[in-house]
């Protein structure tokens, strides 16, 4: 084989690796989303690597990170499980604080305040509730600190590409984690006579904890099986 | 003004309830532990908010200074603009150090010289390699080995210089944190705007000097109104005051009039004029000099 032709193969391994790469990250998002209770077609979600490559490639046959990007729209049993139960006190309790989700891959280097600026007023333009952010660089602290400075308008969450690799969740060692609804979190407290200050933690910064995008004040069921009890259950309030 | 309190002790806690104030004639009646409590929780709400309002304004102030110079030609970093000069100024004020450091990073992303003042492009090194050596030509002691990305931030070592200089005033410890004094900062600039009407420049420089003494004052009389001159006296950290000690006696100059003689077997040990005294030459000083030949009588 001429050097020439071994320069060319390699270089399609190259591309080809990181090809796969975004493809592992790309379903890894898609298996979030879905998780988090907004509707997702399967075979969005479950798309092959060759196909993937085949919706995403620009000329040169790399997949370009412009093309990575997706919507989706909260189900119906998401909607319940956010919804403010009605009490005596509120009769008309507001809205279920949830939304359509935009998914973004970014290219570049760096990602600055410019970036993010850009990302929020994208967001709040096109009245996406929720955005995620993917970067291959880390995110400048300024830029971070757009975030919660944004809050009130959109909620933004940034992940790195690197963490999308695998689905930590699919871990055997990692337990189910379930959001419970707030009428689901009454009734828990209620039958153990409990204030939800008095449960285990769980930090928002925990990896499952920003995999399901949990917030402050909500309680999480983790369900682990267990060779002598069979499975339990127990619980955790997001910090 | 404040009325003078009594210095409090700081070794025992006379607030504990353990021990209960005997004095009932002092008016100030110790707070209750819930009380405390509460003060103590405001006390931190009011820090945490302080120091958000702080991180929003250093925030904003670093995106506007990304699109910084906004004077064009004639003007460049070695004569800015008198209006961005004095913007730049004041969007530093709540900086640290760390928050200039993000500013540079911000600039550099948009390929921005990391001086706010220049418009310039950051330069960008073709060749690899992680180190520079820099100052070859000049004298021995300007020779450097530096990382190559801390040359890429300016576009000249001059934008460097001028940008390190305004770095070393800024105040290490957070804006919510400063007391009156320090919340006062002034910025120089190493390459201030080259005014045309020098006679102009200067009565705007004391006009500023004015305005500036002024704020000071207000300040200041603000703060002593609410009786929280630091931040640390704010927060009942420290409470300590200060008494000049009262000199009854009647302020006298020292002279040399006095007869030097009774005073030559000591002066080889007088120290600047004082001369140390240790209870036995004490005695021997004082007692008459006749009581000499008694003590072997002893
Ligand atoms: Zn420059």
């Amino acid at each position: 084989m001429s050097s020439e032709q071994d320069q060319i193969n390699k270089q399609r391994e190259a591309g080809d690796r990181d090809n796969a790469r975004l493809w592992r990250a790309w379903r890894t998002i898609h298996e979030m989303v879905q998780d988090r209770g907004y509707i997702l077609a399967e075979e969005e979600v479950k798309i092959s690597l060759s196909d993937f490559v085949k919706a995403h490639r620009d000329g040169s046959g790399m997949v370009s990170k412009a093309s990575m990007k997706f919507s989706a729209h909260p189900s119906d049993a998401m909607m319940q499980r956010y919804s403010n139960p009605a009490t005596e006190s509120n009769p008309n309790p507001p809205p279920p604080d949830v939304g359509t989700i935009w998914v973004e891959f970014l290219e570049g280097d760096n990602v600055g305040i410019k970036h993010m600026r850009t990302f929020a007023q994208y967001l709040s333009a096109h009245n996406f509730h929720t955005g995620i952010l993917i970067t291959s660089v880390n995110i400048t602290p300024s830029a971070l600190k757009i975030i919660p400075a944004v809050a009130s308008e959109t909620r933004i969450e940034t992940f790195n590409e690197q963490d999308l690799l695998v689905n930590i969740t699919h871990h055997e060692l990692v337990p189910k984690h379930v959001l419970l609804s707030k009428e689901e979190k009454s009734a828990l407290l209620a039958r153990y006579r409990l204030k939800d200050t008095q449960l285990p933690r769980i930090q928002m910064t925990d990896p499952v904890a920003r995999y399901l995008g949990l917030r402050r004040g909500q309680v999480v069921k983790i369900i682990r099986k267990s060779e002598t009890a069979g499975r339990y259950a127990s619980y955790r309030l997001c910090v | 003004m404040a009325s003078p309190r009594m210095p409090k002790p700081i070794l025992k806690k006379t607030s504990y309830p353990a021990t209960p104030v005997r004095n009932t004639s002092t008016t100030i009646s110790t707070p209750s532990r819930e009380e405390r409590d509460r003060e103590t929780a405001l006390q931190h709400a009011r820090i945490l908010q302080a120091r958000k309002e702080v991180e929003l304004d250093i925030l904003s102030a670093i995106e506007e200074l990304l699109d910084y110079p906004l004077a064009g030609p004639p003007h460049d970093s070695s004569n800015p603009s008198v209006e961005d000069a004095q913007t730049f100024k004041n969007l530093l004020k709540p900086f640290q150090p760390s928050d200039y450091d993000d500013l540079i990073v911000e600039r550099n992303i948009g390929e921005n010289c990391g001086y706010a003042l220049c418009a310039k492009p950051r330069v960008k090194d073709p060749l690899g390699g992680k180190y520079r050596i820099v100052g070859t030509r000049g004298r021995a002691k300007d020779f450097k080995v530096v990382e190559r990305g801390e040359l890429e931030k300016w576009c000249s070592e001059a934008c460097a210089r001028r940008a390190l200089y305004i770095r070393v005033q800024l105040i290490e410890s957070p804006a919510w944190e400063r007391d009156v004094a320090q919340s006062f900062v002034k910025i120089d600039l190493l390459d201030e705007p080259k005014s045309q009407d020098i006679v102009g420049g200067l009565e705007k420089m004391n006009l500023d000097d004015k305005e500036i003494q002024d704020s000071t004052q207000n300040r200041q009389d603000l703060a002593l109104e609410r009786g929280d001159q630091s931040f640390a006296s704010r927060n009942g950290l420290v409470d300590v005051k200060i008494l000049e000690k009262d000199v009854k006696r009647e302020a006298e100059a020292p002279s040399l009039e006095e007869d030097l003689s009774g005073k030559l077997n000591t002066m080889h040990l007088s120290l600047e004029g004082h001369l140390p005294r240790f209870e036995q030459q004490k005695k021997s000083l004082t007692e008459d000099d006749g009581d000499e030949d008694m003590d072997w009588k002893l």
